[in-house]
């Protein structure tokens, strides 16, 4: 049990950190550019894919034995797709104001390639619960990497944190000004790329992977 | 021996293949279909949220169910025009349906529907004008698919504010539109800050869809407006 219990947070850990989807595995680059403008919809979208990534994996874990190996790509893109629409449906039924807020996110996740990357390289050769704390773990390491981009855009793209302006009224008057590239996709590209640098260059972390 | 074999794998690929999109379709279908009723109502329900905001009537704090079922009746009534933009009751070819915003029998404004491209899809909203046929009095968003953070903020509340007291027509009472600007308004001359308001940086091409989408309709209303300048337009 114990054993089986540590097991699980060392798959959740590894999707973390050691084997982060964006900084390691360069998984959901374009949506991480997407959605990191602002704090609060890097949050939703971190969240939403967590639990869609989890689910997506358990599934298709369970129905691993039975995928034809020739056609699973389509199986996989299948399941996901109908598993991300029939919640959206039923969101849309019963918490009509939650779906606003995350139906036009549905897109995003269904081609994110987090899902179908976890489905191929983990789910299809685990067990069911496994697979299901691998997604939870790549989820949570998709949101962490979001976060982090999100928190240096919105700072210097608008000077905002969470929404709220935190320039204080003097800066602004002595001439500070947002930096407009951060707003824009490029911005992105250069904080995840400075934050992949970061990462695999933290020394004691990578070296088992090079 | 292993020809039998082959041929079994295929067999079982098309069945696999046939049974998932069936289980799939079933699934989408019956959650699509059986949950119809519901979310019409939801969305019935926002459509008169998101036409009130529009008509100033709801501020941030969404009210209950209730209220805002209350608040329509009382406030809000759809009308439809003909090309000419006289009230009409029957269905005529080129007629256009738009919404009076009305405080005891007083016709306080009107609130026109926008349907226009966008960056990935439709964006559908609502524009709102004071009875003078030229003030914007509001604006909102009632469905969009552009990208969250980005094109998603036309439906954020600091750049919906920015649409009240815009002007339509400009000093010599010429037909302009409002649009969207690239960057703050306030950076354009001191002429055409009346007619645009503040841009989303990193969404320009949303804000040039909806600037189009905005005078088209302008254009396809223009009667309506221009019989409200001219005050004819009686309450019924």
């Amino acid at each position: 049990m114990t054993q089986e219990r540590t097991n699980y947070i060392d798959i959740v850990i590894k999707g973390i950190w050691r084997e982060n989807p964006v900084a390691y595995q360069v998984l959901g680059i374009c949506s991480s550019l997407a959605v990191t403008v602002r704090m609060s919809t890097a949050i939703v979208m971190g969240i939403a894919l967590t639990v869609v990534t989890a689910f997506s994996s358990m599934l298709i874990s369970s129905l691993r034995k039975m995928i034809p190996s020739n056609i699973r790509i389509i199986a996989e893109l299948a399941i996901v797709a109908s598993l991300v629409i029939a919640t959206d449906q039923i969101l849309k039924a019963f918490l009509y104001d939650i779906s606003k807020q995350l139906s036009i996110f549905v897109g995003l996740i269904i081609t994110n390639c987090i899902v179908m990357g976890r489905a191929e390289a983990f789910a299809l050769a685990n067990k069911p619960l496994d697979s299901f704390f691998d997604g939870i773990g790549n989820g949570l390491g998709y949101t962490l990497v979001l976060v982090i981009v999100a928190l240096i855009r919105e700072f210097l793209g608008s000077g905002k944190f969470l929404g709220f302006n935190i320039i204080p009224q003097f800066a602004l008057d002595a001439g500070y000004q947002n930096m407009g590239l951060m707003v824009l996709a490029p911005g992105a590209f250069f904080v995840i790329g400075l934050l992949v640098w970061l990462k695999n260059s933290l020394p004691g972390i990578s070296k088992e992977e090079r | 021996m292993s020809d039998n074999n082959d041929k079994n794998k295929k067999k079982n690929v098309i069945l696999f293949a046939l049974l998932l999109s069936v289980i799939c379709s079933l699934i989408i279908t019956a959650s699509a279909v059986g949950l119809k009723g519901l979310q019409n109502a939801n969305m019935a329900l926002d459509k008169k949220i998101k036409i009130l905001m529009a008509a100033d009537l709801i501020k941030d704090k969404k009210p209950s169910k209730k209220d805002i079922n209350a608040l329509y009746d009382a406030h809000i009534q759809e009308v439809t025009v003909d090309s000419k933009g006289n009230v009409i009751q029957t269905y005529v070819p080129d007629s256009l349906n738009l919404y009076f915003y009305q405080d005891n029998g007083v016709i306080k404004g009107y609130v026109l529907p926008i349907n226009t491209r966008g960056l990935w899809g439709k964006i559908q909203g609502y524009l709102a004008f004071e009875n003078d046929g030229q003030t914007v009095s509001g604006f909102s968003v009632f469905s969009h698919s552009e990208t969250p953070g980005l094109g998603g903020e036309i439906e954020s509340a600091w750049f919906r504010k920015n649409f009240k007291g815009k002007k339509i027509l400009n000093s010599r009472n010429k037909f302009v539109s409002v649009g969207i600007a690239k960057g703050k308004a306030e950076n354009l001359p001191k002429d055409l800050q009346n007619h645009y308001v503040d841009g989303i940086s990193g969404a320009t091409l949303t804000g040039k869809y909806l600037s189009e989408g905005i005078k088209e309709t302008l254009m396809k209303y223009d009667s309506v407006s221009i019989s409200f300048r001219q005050k004819d337009l009686k309450p019924q």
